[in-house]
Parts: C-alpha cells; structure tokens; sequence
C-alpha cells in the first residue's frame, strides 16, 4: 500500500474510480468474470467426452476457438457419454458439399424449437486449420478433429464407411443412430427429433 | 479517508475479478493447454525421370517440399533430400491433392502442388520448373490466368508425346456470385498447355463444365500422343459418375478461345450414384498399348438388388472412353481404396491400399492378357498413417511408391 502515499497516485485513482461508476463496475467484474470462465471451458481440449445428455446446446460457431481431439477411441466414448438426441457430421476440409447437409441439420432442430448439439467432425486437419471452416457450419456447437490415421478412425466410426462425406450420423433421445452419407431425408430428421 | 476507501474497494474489485478467472477455467486450461499431436502430410509425387531414376516430392516433418530420387539400378536408396523453395506457401499434401512432378524433354522437369488460400475451399496450382533434368528448380509461381480467390485445386500433369506440358485442375470461376439466383452444379475442368516446360503458358481453357469438386484427375498417354483425361463427373443434378476427354492439342487451345473448346465429356462409368456429397477418390486410368482404348479404375455406389453396393471397379473403355460394359469387375477387396492402373502391352497392374485398423496392406491385381483375368498379390504392409500408392511408369518399366511414417518404399511390378 505504499503507493497510495504518493499523492500522482492517489489522485489517479480517484479520476480512476470516479470515472468507473463503481456500482456497475462491480456487476460488470461478477458478468465477465463468469463469462471467461464459460468461454475458457469451450476452449478446452480435453479428450474425454463427458457431457450431460441433453444439457448441451447449440451455440454459435463464432464462440469456438480449438477442436478436439478425435482418436480410434472417441466414437465409443461419445456413443456411451455424449448428449443425446445429438448430431455428427464428418467432413474435410475440401467437402464443399458439407455445409448445406449441416444447415439441414441446423434447420431441422430450429424448426423443432429444440437445442440439440450439432457437432462437426473434421478428418484432414485440426486447430486454427479446421476453425477456418466454422463459420460454413451454423448452429456448430463444437468441432473435432481426426487424430491418428484416418482409415482406423473412420472405421471406428463405421467399418463400412467409405470415407465419402458428408457422413452424418443422428443419435435420438433414446441412443438410436441413423448414418447417412450426404444430406439426411424428412423421414430420417423425423425419426431422430421425434414428432 | 473516502478516497482511500473508494481505492481499497476498487483494488478489492480487481483482485476478485482475478481470483474469479482464475478459479473459473479447467484444469486443462490453467495448465498448458493440450495440443493436438503434429499432423504429417505423407502425400507424395513420383516420377521417373528419362534415365530411369525414380524421383519422389513431398513434404518433411517441417512442412518443408523436399525431393529425392533413387537410380535405376538400386531402386529405394535415395538420395538426401533436398528442400525446395515454394516460398512459404501452404501445401496440400493429403489424400487426393500431393505434389506432382513430370519429366519431359529437354532437361525439362516440373513440380507442381495446390496452395490452399485462406478462404476455405480456395487455392491456387503452383509450380516450380527446372531445365537441368531436376538439379535445380525456380521459385514456384502460379500457373493459370485466373487469380481469383476461388478455387483452382486438385491439379494435374502430363506430358504429351511432342513434349507439351498439360495441366489440368477443378476451377469453380463459372459459379454464379451468392444471390445471383442461378446454380451451377459441380465445378469445372480447366486447362492450359505449355510449349516450353513451363516457362510460358497458353490461355486457360474449359474442358468441362459440372465436375465434382475434390477428387483427383486421372491423366494418361495415348497410343497416338496425346493425353486422354478421366475425372469424376456430375451428370443431371447429382449422378457422380466419369467423364472422359481428349485434351486438346497445344496449337488449338492457343488459337482458340476457352469457350469453343469445350465440348460434353464421354461418360465413362454407369454406376448411377446419385449422391449430393463428395467422395474424395478420383479414378485412374492407363492407355492399352496393345490394342486401342483405355484401362480405367474407380470406386462408386451402385444398386445391386436393390442395394448399395461400394466398391473399386476395373473396366476397360475404347478409343473414345467409352466403357466395354463386359469387362467391367469389382475388385476382390471390399476395403479397397484409392487403386490406381498401369499397363504395358499385355499387363496390367492395378493396385490400391487396404486397410483394417491401424494396419494397411498393399495389393496388386495382376493381369498378363490385357485384362481379361487377375490374380492378385500383397506387395507390402505397415501400420499407422501411410499415402495412397502411388504408380509410375515409363514404357516398360512399372512402379508402385508407397511412404509411411518411416520410409518411402517401392515395388516394381514390371514382370
């Protein structure tokens, strides 16, 4: 506290809190404090993928800031402990055919007036590379990326897939999966939303 | 005392502000955070050069192209690499999109690689050239007219018999601007052709409208010179199946505007896979030197029984792509991916990478009477990441290279 002797100081400080209106200051610390805490979490890279089913919602794409980290072993691990309903859409990042399988996605779940996570899974890269891509992907609400060697983690996923994307795959409230490559129909958004 | 109260409070604030940051982020997060493992992009060009050595590009641990080559006699001892100076550019080098290399004559020798730009979806077709066989290359520059940020990706090179360098690559300038009302479906494939090695160019041309979007383009020699083209083609609004063409000679692509020479492409495969979505796995395609035509392999869905059947498939087309709807077969590998086709004379090689796991197998179906029966063969096997394999050829001589994290390997499947 010795500072506070020096009189240039104090009166700093005084136009300082003057200025600040302290009562909005204290409410703007307690707001921006919990908001760097929650946008912190989003940027996590953890590679467990425990979620609260039903918890997570879609946010926008724009909030994302990394992926994460998707292995052999992910696809399991989600299956057991994702959020549920939810939907994955693989892609790369040269599928130009992508975005619009995922705004039918996005659609879907506006139309429903549900929050249901709609994840992007990137194949061919990751970080900043794969980011570039969030903003084709509306309603995102997280992104991952492939880690390890595609065709084991792609099989993971489906043995039968043959690393053609989009390859979406819905998961309904009750854990029952659709897989599609290319755009999902009427029929398979219905059965994963309910009516 | 008020003053020094008010300063207490507001450094109070501060400190709380702090505290509650700090207490609010992961434990991933206060500690360094976890980053994804290094990406190594194993995409490899190879090229035999007129003396039989074999030369391979790509990229290093760093990112960096370097290139090396190995003599005819002692094929897989390779030279040190050299790096090459493509000028910080980003490189594509995954998958369908590697650095290429050709040789023609000359001394002439070029290397080309998409240079994706910040715009997803975006790139340019840059290449280095050199006219002392490979010793020594220029700075990389961008080889078509056409600088919009858009797409120009996927390229490929091949000389033709009077020593004209053609490239091909998918090009989307024809897509009408957002909220023009119109669609376009697919991209298109354009081309240009040099006299000199690359020194200069030809006006860019169109070969086709309605390509699909990221899959490599197949080129190959004609018994008569020329080069012939295969790439994956929309047909109607979402049939992905193969167009074939005839590239045009370099003096009428130089005489001749870019509209007039594009012509509706042969298709070349009838699967009927009606897909909105993009496969990534062009085809390939190989000249029948014995006879006339071509040999062509590709992976598609279609209907058998009423269901989806994928797979790679192997048939031969005539002179003008048309498919010999007899000769068509599924390879014997339900994992079969990215095959690709050579041939000289009676033989045929086709080879594609398997892979269940983290382990890949190398296998080579084998025909020595121009197709008509194959047997089938395991080259090799690794486990992790590994490139597609990739062919080279040079009259007789027939060679498969395939990297890993470790090495680059080759195979020679000449005999």
């Amino acid at each position: 506290m010795m500072f506070l002797n020096n009189p240039q100081i104090d009166m700093r400080m005084s136009q300082f809190n003057r200025r600040l209106n302290f009562k909005n200051f204290s409410s703007l610390a307690v707001v921006l404090s919990f908001f760097l805490g929650q946008t912190l979490q989003a940027q996590d890279h953890k590679h467990e993928h425990k979620h609260s089913a039903g918890t997570t919602q879609s946010m926008p794409a724009r909030t994302l800031s990394s992926t994460q980290a998707f292995n052999e072993k992910s696809w399991a691990q989600l299956l057991k402990d994702g959020p549920k309903p939810a939907a994955y859409l693989f892609t790369t990042t040269y599928c130009s055919t992508c975005p619009a399988a995922f705004e039918v996605l996005h659609q879907a779940v506006k139309d429903k007036g549900r929050q249901v996570p709609l994840m992007a899974v990137m194949m061919d890269a990751s970080g900043a590379k794969a980011l570039r891509h969030a903003s084709h992907f509306k309603g995102m609400s997280k992104m991952y990326a492939f880690e390890g060697f595609e065709p084991e983690i792609r099989q993971s996923v489906d043995p039968s897939w043959p690393n053609v994307t989009p390859y979406v795959v819905m998961i309904d409230a009750k854990g029952h999966l659709q897989k599609v490559i290319g755009p999902p129909t009427p029929d398979m958004l219905k059965r994963w939303l309910g009516s | 005392m008020r003053l020094i109260k008010q300063t207490w409070c507001a450094w109070m604030v501060l400190s709380l502000l702090v505290l509650g940051m700090a207490t609010s982020l992961p434990a991933s997060a206060q500690s360094k955070p976890m980053k994804h493992a290094k990406r190594v992009q194993l995409a490899t060009g190879a090229a035999l050069s007129p003396d039989g050595r074999l030369w391979v590009v790509g990229l290093n641990d760093q990112g960096q192209m370097f290139m090396q080559s190995s003599p005819a006699q002692a094929l897989g001892q390779w030279t040190a690499p050299v790096i090459l100076n493509t000028q910080q550019d980003e490189i594509a080098a995954e998958g369908e999109s590697r650095p290429k290399m050709a040789f023609g004559p000359n001394g002439w020798a070029v290397v080309t690689y998409t240079q994706p730009l910040p715009k997803p979806y975006t790139g340019f077709v840059r290449m280095l050239r050199s006219a002392d066989g490979g010793q020594t290359f220029s700075a990389p520059f961008t080889v078509h007219q056409d600088r919009q940020e858009i797409t120009h990706r996927f390229e490929s090179i091949l000389f033709d018999a009077q020593g004209n360098l053609h490239t091909l690559w998918i090009d989307k300038r024809d897509m009408p601007p957002k909220g023009a009302g119109q669609k376009y479906i697919g991209a298109a494939i354009y081309g240009n052709v040099s006299k000199d090695g690359g020194a200069t160019f030809g006006p860019d041309y169109k070969l086709a409208d309605h390509s699909c979007e990221c899959c490599r383009i197949a080129m190959s020699n004609t018994p008569d010179g020329k080069v012939a083209a295969v790439w994956r083609h929309v047909f109607g609004e979402q049939t992905r199946d193969h167009a074939f063409a005839v590239l045009p000679g370099a003096s009428s692509v130089a005489s001749t505007s870019a509209q007039v020479q594009t012509k509706t492409p042969v298709r070349s495969t009838f699967d009927d896979w009606q897909i909105n979505a993009c496969p990534h796995h062009g085809p390939g395609l190989a000249a029948n030197t014995s006879q006339t035509g071509f040999h062509m392999v590709w992976f598609g869905i279609r209907k058998q029984d009423g269901q989806d059947v994928p797979g790679v498939r192997y048939a031969r087309l005539n002179a003008n792509g048309e498919p010999l709807l007899s000769s068509v077969k599924a390879l014997p590998d339900a994992r079969a991916e990215h095959a690709d086709v050579l041939a000289h004379k009676q033989r045929v090689v086709v080879v594609w990478r398997s892979s269940e796991g983290s382990t890949s197998t190398l296998k080579a179906w084998i025909s020595d009477n121009e197709g008509q029966n194959f047997s089938v063969k395991v080259l090799g096997q690794t486990q992790g990441p590994n490139d597609h394999p990739r062919l080279v050829q040079r009259a007789e001589k027939m060679l498969v290279v395939w990297r890993d994290t470790k090495e680059i390997k080759v195979y020679d499947v000449s005999q």
